[in-house]
């Protein structure tokens, strides 16, 4: 209260202290940088210690415009339509790892929060937590959870069999993990086979232990040998287990010149489980065996454009038909429930959704672009981007230009605008959201 | 009489002594050549032992002066095997780059993959590009398709071995006491100058060496830009072939 009423008082003679206080801590403190030598560097504070830790604080503001008609804007607002949303979020990661000899203990947090018209979420998981240890450079064992990110796919990886499922939209995002058990054995030979590695995973699946990785009370196994063979990377990837049917993968990847990259993923799985609705409403699993494969070329340009291209076959992905099944029963619940007031077939719709239908990529056949312009006009540190994937079944797409900005050291700012559109019945046309403006801050420390 | 068979006789010696001057001489010119190479050799082995571990620092410098900073460890081991670790700043702390031969990979912890990218791209911004940072011999790269003597100095023309190579000519000169570079011209198979490398502020390593602590460059691509590369410590390293893997890349941390 003092210190108030003594600021009222005195506000232009504080003011003006502040002022001149804070030029001259900006002078003193461009003083001491010219002071310094020219380009100083003190190895001291990059010394290797026993315990290291980081991580990023994260802002985020949406804003969405919803697409009143869209199936899945009908299935999660049929009681509170709104037209936009405008969401707050704030995230926390924190990673760290500590070195005691030939171990090595990781961690990577996250918690996120989020508020908008809808209501307020938070959350927060273990990504990973697992002890690595060397008994030589030839070999680890990792023991605990920990993220696999298998496959060569910038935006999908079909031969990802023990992988989370990454965001096309942000693929670079880190993943929560899987508790398991893996040995990573390293040879390096000269010729033309440069370099052989097996890495070998058993990964349980029990009461609250990877309990949504498939089917409990199993311990599953996966390999993947690596073989760097005539300056290709060549993968071949098995998975097998109870939890999941047995699959088999193979993925490559080589640079054609220095600045044009192929990959390229191809995956089998004999007998694939998968949820389907039958034209009668009812629901049935259907089994077959699934070929799924990817094509990607990264291509950079001289003026340090890159360009990402990818083609990606989903063998177990939903045909038009199928999909306008689902996009009919949530018409059919629409109707029900404008009519009745019942919530009957939303309910069911829900459930169908849940099963397959409402998975971010559920079709067959889709095409990635992400075009980046490195540093346009010489404005350093400034990276202009657009990204569109699209629906080659029905022709629905999604396209996101964005903006990222990394000149202040360790803050990172993106802006992006997603559209997403597409007929009625198409993917894209019967999502929640028709456009999104986000804006992301993000401070690494 | 006498005289005169000692006359052919001498000149037949000379004539044969000129024979074998003019094949020394033949011989030399190719040997120009030789000289080139083993001095570009001496170069290489001056400027960093062939199995090597190194701390030095990336600066950015925009035309305002503004400065951003990198640093970076970073192990090598024979002709072709090298890995560079962002320490620095945060936001790319954990970021590796490997490189064997023409093959080069980028690691993001978040990413938890290595992917390939291309010698001509940056991972840092600014003029140094990824083959600068995950810089080979030079003579693992180019060939010495000159050398002339300038004074106190060395211009070395050098072409590279092949077309995956960064820059398709470079044009070095060379401090010819200390045997290091001070000078690089960068060029494109156009003829174009892409930058100039400026080695500076020769320091003692330890270990018998003694070479620029200081990397500058500039670029007609990037007007007003410089980016600066300082060493702080270049040392012996024994490392396994294992350590050049992309399965290792994830755990170069653990060689410091």
């Amino acid at each position: 209260m003092i210190l108030q009423n003594l600021l009222k008082l005195n506000e232009p003679f504080i003011r003006s202290q502040i002022c001149w206080i804070s030029l001259i801590i900006f002078i003193l403190q461009h003083t001491a940088v010219f002071a310094q030598d020219e380009y100083s560097f003190d190895l001291e504070d990059f010394e290797k210690k026993s315990f290291e830790w980081g991580g990023y604080v994260e802002l985020k503001f949406d804003h969405v415009d919803v697409n009143g008609d869209g199936a899945f804007t009908l299935l999660n607002m049929h009681r509170e339509p709104r037209s936009f949303l405008d969401r707050i979020s704030s995230t926390i990661q924190l990673d760290g790892n500590y070195n005691r000899g030939k171990t090595t203990l990781k961690w990577v947090m996250q918690a996120t929060a989020e508020q908008d018209q809808l209501g307020w979420k938070d959350n927060a998981d273990i990504f990973e937590a697992y002890a690595s240890i060397k008994p030589t450079p030839m070999a680890t064992i990792d023991l605990g959870k920990k993220v696999f990110k298998w496959g060569k796919g910038y935006a999908w990886n079909p031969v990802g069999f023990i992988n989370r499922p990454k965001d096309p939209s942000n693929p670079e995002e880190a993943l929560e993990g899987f508790i398991g058990a893996g040995v990573d054995y390293i040879r390096s030979f000269p010729g033309d086979l440069q370099t052989v590695a097996l890495t070998t995973v058993a990964l349980p699946v029990w009461e609250e232990v990877n309990e949504d990785f498939g089917e409990k009370d199993n311990v599953n196994l996966a390999a993947k040998l690596y073989l760097l063979y005539k300056d290709t990377d060549i993968d071949l990837i098995w998975y097998t287990g109870n939890s999941r049917s047995t699959r088999y993968g193979i993925d490559f990847s080589r640079n054609l010149a220095t600045n044009f990259e192929i990959h390229g993923e191809l995956a089998h799985v004999p007998s694939q489980k998968g949820v389907i609705l039958n034209q009668d409403g009812t629901l049935s699993v259907r089994e077959t065996a699934d070929t799924s494969y990817l094509l990607g070329l990264r291509y950079l340009t001289k003026n340090d454009m890159t360009t990402i291209l990818e083609f990606y076959h989903n063998d177990d992905g939903y045909s038009e038909t199928e999909m306008d099944r689902f996009f009919m029963l949530v018409d059919d619940a629409n109707s029900q429930f404008l009519a009745t007031g019942s919530d009957f077939l939303f309910q069911k719709a829900l459930m169908v959704s849940k099963k397959g239908y409402g998975k971010p990529q559920p079709g067959r056949n889709y095409l990635y672009t992400r075009i980046n312009q490195k540093e346009p006009f010489d404005i350093l540190y400034f990276t202009p981007g657009i990204t569109a994937i699209i629906n080659l079944d029905d022709t629905s797409y999604s396209i996101s230009p964005e903006a990222v900005y990394t000149g202040f050291t360790n803050w990172e700012i993106r802006l992006r605008f997603s559209l997403i559109n597409g007929a009625h019945y198409s993917e894209h046309g019967e999502k929640l959201n028709s456009n999104k403006l986000e804006m992301r801050v993000r401070y690494f420390f | 009489m006498l005289w005169f068979r000692q006359c052919i006789k001498n000149s037949k010696i000379f004539a044969a002594l000129l024979v074998q001057a003019a094949i020394f001489m033949f011989s030399v010119i190719p040997a120009t050549a030789v000289d080139g190479e083993a001095i570009l050799q001496q170069i290489d082995r001056n400027l960093q032992p062939e199995t090597y571990e190194m701390y030095r620092k990336l600066i950015n410098i925009e035309p305002d002066g503004t400065k951003k900073e990198f640093v970076l460890y970073s192990v090598k081991k024979g002709q072709e095997k090298m890995v560079a670790l962002f320490l620095s700043p945060a936001s790319e702390k954990g970021r590796s780059t490997l490189r064997l031969g023409d093959n080069m990979w980028l690691y993001i912890p978040n990413v938890g993959k290595p992917i390939r990218i291309t010698s001509l791209q940056s991972v840092v911004g600014g003029v140094f590009n990824n083959s600068d940072i995950l810089r080979l011999d030079y003579g693992a790269e180019y060939s010495v398709a000159g050398i002339e003597e300038q004074g106190e100095g060395y211009v070395l023309d050098l072409k590279a071995k092949t077309n995956s190579v960064a820059y398709d000519r470079l044009i070095m000169q060379v401090d010819k006491k200390a045997l290091v570079p001070t000078t690089i011209k960068c060029f494109a198979a156009s003829g174009m100058l892409i930058k100039t490398l400026y080695y500076k502020d020769i320091k003692d390593f330890g270990d018998g060496m003694m070479r620029p602590s200081v990397l500058e460059t500039d670029s007609p691509l990037y007007k007003g830009y410089k980016s600066v590369m300082v060493y702080a410590k270049i040392q012996k390293k024994e490392l396994a072939d294992e350590v050049f893997t992309l399965n290792y890349l994830p755990r170069v941390d653990e060689l410091r």
